[in-house]
């Protein structure tokens, strides 16, 4: 056991770090605006440029073949340096896994190196008005069509679908619960969208309608009816180690502690668990690099770290919301709050979450 | 980076775990004070961090903590963490620690007692306020024989504390600071163990005890509980595997107060609050799961509830050890290790 990191690791670190310093915004509108969309995607394209979008990725899609403790230096990297929330979210870190362990080469070299510049930015499409955490009582349907398929029903919360411009999800093609749902990827032009606004008032989401939408056969990622498992190895490296990486809770925790440091004891103790808990994230999330590279499967165990995370979040932003009272509008920390709040719900709900861990982790009875 | 326990550290846990499973089963745990302790010295146990020299293995602290976790998983009594670890720090030429044959006990600084002292052969009594700067000195070692023991009222049957006053005592050559930190780190993975082994024994009820008709464990109230100890001991051990590495950093604690490498004393209290508090949890979520049964001396759940509350308060308890993070981060080390 040690927890060392290389030479190149380093070099890595200090690269990622330079490169950061000299490029990272002012703070960027809100993503959710017009405006603040397209300023996320110039720098998703910035970052684009220096094959900082997705270094994980293999060379040829845009990446640079980066390992996952080099993925973590990076996040961890990105966050301290105060850069912008991730636009392309959705794409790079669930459709992109996803196409790489089902996809065929064509939908890779189609969709990745655009997806990396943000040429395309992708919206989520998996919960429906009756199929929130039930998501397998989903009817949104994928028709047979000629060299394709015609798209009926009705998707909700669908993020970023207000101004991306295509997205992904699960159709059912026959079959009911888990069988015979198909992982479909469209585009968002044909689609009928109406915004809806959050709790920020901007439409961070939105619910999509389709009447007929057509979409050919190379939209469907793996087979036909398999979709529910791919969506569920995607969710599963989504609660897992992609969605929220430490490198963003050990950021919040630094400036917490900052916020905190002539509060009250009581509310710097506060602080300071926080502080410790995002670094119990860090190590944990540095012991399960070590298993995924040792070819282990990490299975429902990524849901005790959505359940770690999320509140995690949460106990920080309403801690910063306690400590600044009525001042706290006038810093990023209400959008903060107003984002972790949502942290708990997305990705499977922690009851659901607590349901997961319960069942197949410690074996008790359904 | 590698961080997970080599094979060989998992081996020598699994040899202590297997010895301690049958020489130290609950019912040895009301029958005698020392179950096991024979058996774990003769594969070696109390040699595990004593230097070559003086015959023992000459082992890091982070090789022996999965063996240390499992000590807390079987309740093993006596001074195990102070014979074991703090020992090899203070008393390396001490004849035959290795072997197993001499028990240290250690009355901390501001600690009410020492643990087990009557079965010790060495009590190492530290004065309050000893030990923190890093320095040596504040501490002394008591032979049995001229230590006066007090016993002292406490949750635990089988780990007494005593208060300790001497006629006669000895100064202390090595500095008290590099083996507070590594019992610290030791007890908080012998919590780690109590919280593991408090989670398998409910969850095992919770699965076989039945009520309105189906096993307690299929009621959600119940499994939510349960995750969330799960989830406590999932986050605390990481911290305790990272303190057991940054206390034997080869880093000397003139280097440590300049400000060379991170805060270790605050990493060691990280390891000490989360693994008291998953352990607290873990009791708590124990005993409820357990209902009334849970509620009594006649079932076994006692000792490892009884070891959560002991062993959390020793050595400093969680909002102690909070404090003290809270305290080094205000003076503005943000620092990771690594």
């Amino acid at each position: 056991m040690d927890l060392d990191f290389t030479r190149a690791e380093r070099d890595f670190r200090a690269e990622v770090r330079d490169w950061l310093a000299g490029h990272v915004p002012e703070r960027l509108p809100s993503m959710d605006t017009p405006e603040g969309f397209e300023a996320h995607r110039a720098w998703e394209a910035l970052l684009a440029s220096a094959r900082l979008s997705a270094v994980s990725w293999p060379e040829e899609y845009g990446g640079r073949g980066a390992s996952l403790v080099e993925w973590l230096i990076f996040e961890e990297e990105y966050w301290a340096a105060g850069a912008p929330g991730r636009v392309s979210q959705n794409g790079v870190f669930l459709l992109a896994p996803t196409l790489m362990a089902f996809g065929t080469e064509e939908q890779r070299h189609a969709w990745l190196p655009g997806m990396a510049r943000a040429d395309q930015v992708w919206a989520q499409a998996w919960s429906e008005p009756e199929a929130g955490s039930d998501l397998a009582a989903l009817t949104s349907r994928a028709e047979r069509a000629d060299g394709g398929w015609r798209l009926y029903g009705q998707k909700t919360w669908s993020s970023r679908a207000a101004y991306a411009s295509h997205g992904f999800g699960l159709f059912r093609t026959s079959g009911t619960r888990h069988k015979g749902l198909t992982y479909v990827m469209f585009p968002l032009e044909d689609v009928g969208v109406r915004p809806v606004a959050q709790l920020d008032g901007l439409p961070g989401f939105a619910e999509l309608f389709f009447d007929g939408v057509y979409v050919p056969d190379a939209m469907v990622i793996g087979e036909p009816g398999d979709g529910w498992r791919i969506a569920m190895a995607a969710t599963s490296s989504e609660r897992g180690l992609t969605l929220r990486s430490p490198g963003r809770f050990l950021a919040t925790a630094d400036r917490l502690v900052a916020l905190a440091r002539d509060a009250d004891p009581a509310l710097a103790d506060r602080a300071a668990r926080c502080w410790s808990d995002a670094e119990a994230y860090r190590l944990h999330t540095f012991h399960t690099a070590r298993r995924i590279a040792a070819g282990e499967e990490i299975g429902s165990a990524s849901s005790m770290g959505k359940v770690f995370w999320s509140e995690l979040d949460l106990r920080m932003h309403g801690l910063a919301m306690e400590l600044l009272g009525e001042r706290a509008g006038a810093t990023p920390w209400l959008d903060g709050f107003l984002f972790a709040l949502a942290g708990p719900i997305y990705a499977g709900t922690n009851e659901i979450q607590r349901t997961i861990i319960a069942e197949r982790v410690l074996g008790l009875p359904r | 980076m590698d961080f997970a326990f080599t094979p060989d550290q998992l081996a020598l846990a699994e040899t202590v775990r297997d010895v301690l499973t049958e020489h130290c089963p609950p019912s040895a745990l009301r029958a005698g004070r020392l179950p096991g302790w024979d058996r774990l010295a003769a594969v070696g146990f109390f040699g595990l961090l004593v230097p070559p020299e003086a015959d023992g293995l000459g082992l890091r602290l982070v090789d022996a903590l999965p063996a240390l976790e499992e000590t807390g998983r079987a309740c093993l009594p006596g001074p195990v963490v102070e014979t074991a670890v703090v020992a090899p720090y203070l008393l390396p030429g001490v004849p035959k620690l290795a072997s197993g044959s001499v028990r240290v006990s250690v009355v901390p600084p501001g600690g009410a007692g020492a643990p087990d002292a009557d079965l010790a052969d060495l009590i190492v009594v530290a004065a309050p306020g000893a030990g923190t700067s890093g320095s040596g000195g504040g501490a002394v070692v008591v032979g049995r024989e001229a230590a006066r023991l007090r016993p002292l009222p406490g949750p635990d049957p089988c780990r007494r504390l005593s208060e300790v006053s001497y006629a006669d005592s000895a100064p202390l050559d090595r500095p008290l600071a590099p083996a507070l930190r590594a019992a610290t780190v030791a007890t908080a993975a012998q919590l780690i163990g109590v919280a593991r082994r408090l989670l398998d024994v409910s969850v095992a009820y919770a699965r076989t005890r039945r009520q309105f008709g189906a096993p307690i464990g299929s009621f959600q109230a119940v499994k939510h509980r349960l995750a969330d100890v799960a989830v406590g001991i999932a986050f605390a051990a990481p911290l305790v595997h990272r303190a057991a590495l940054a206390v034997e950093a080869a880093v000397p604690d003139a280097a440590r107060d300049a400000g060379g490498v991170p805060d270790v004393e605050r990493d060691v209290s990280a390891a000490k609050a989360a693994a008291s508090e998953a352990a607290d949890l873990a009791a708590r979520a124990a005993l409820q799961t357990h209902g009334a049964i849970g509620y009594t001396e006649e079932l076994d759940l006692r000792f490892w509830l009884a070891r959560a509350w002991s062993l959390s308060a020793a050595y400093g308890g969680a909002a102690e050890h909070r404090a003290r993070i809270r305290e080094a981060l205000a003076g503005g080390d943000l620092r990771r290790y690594p």
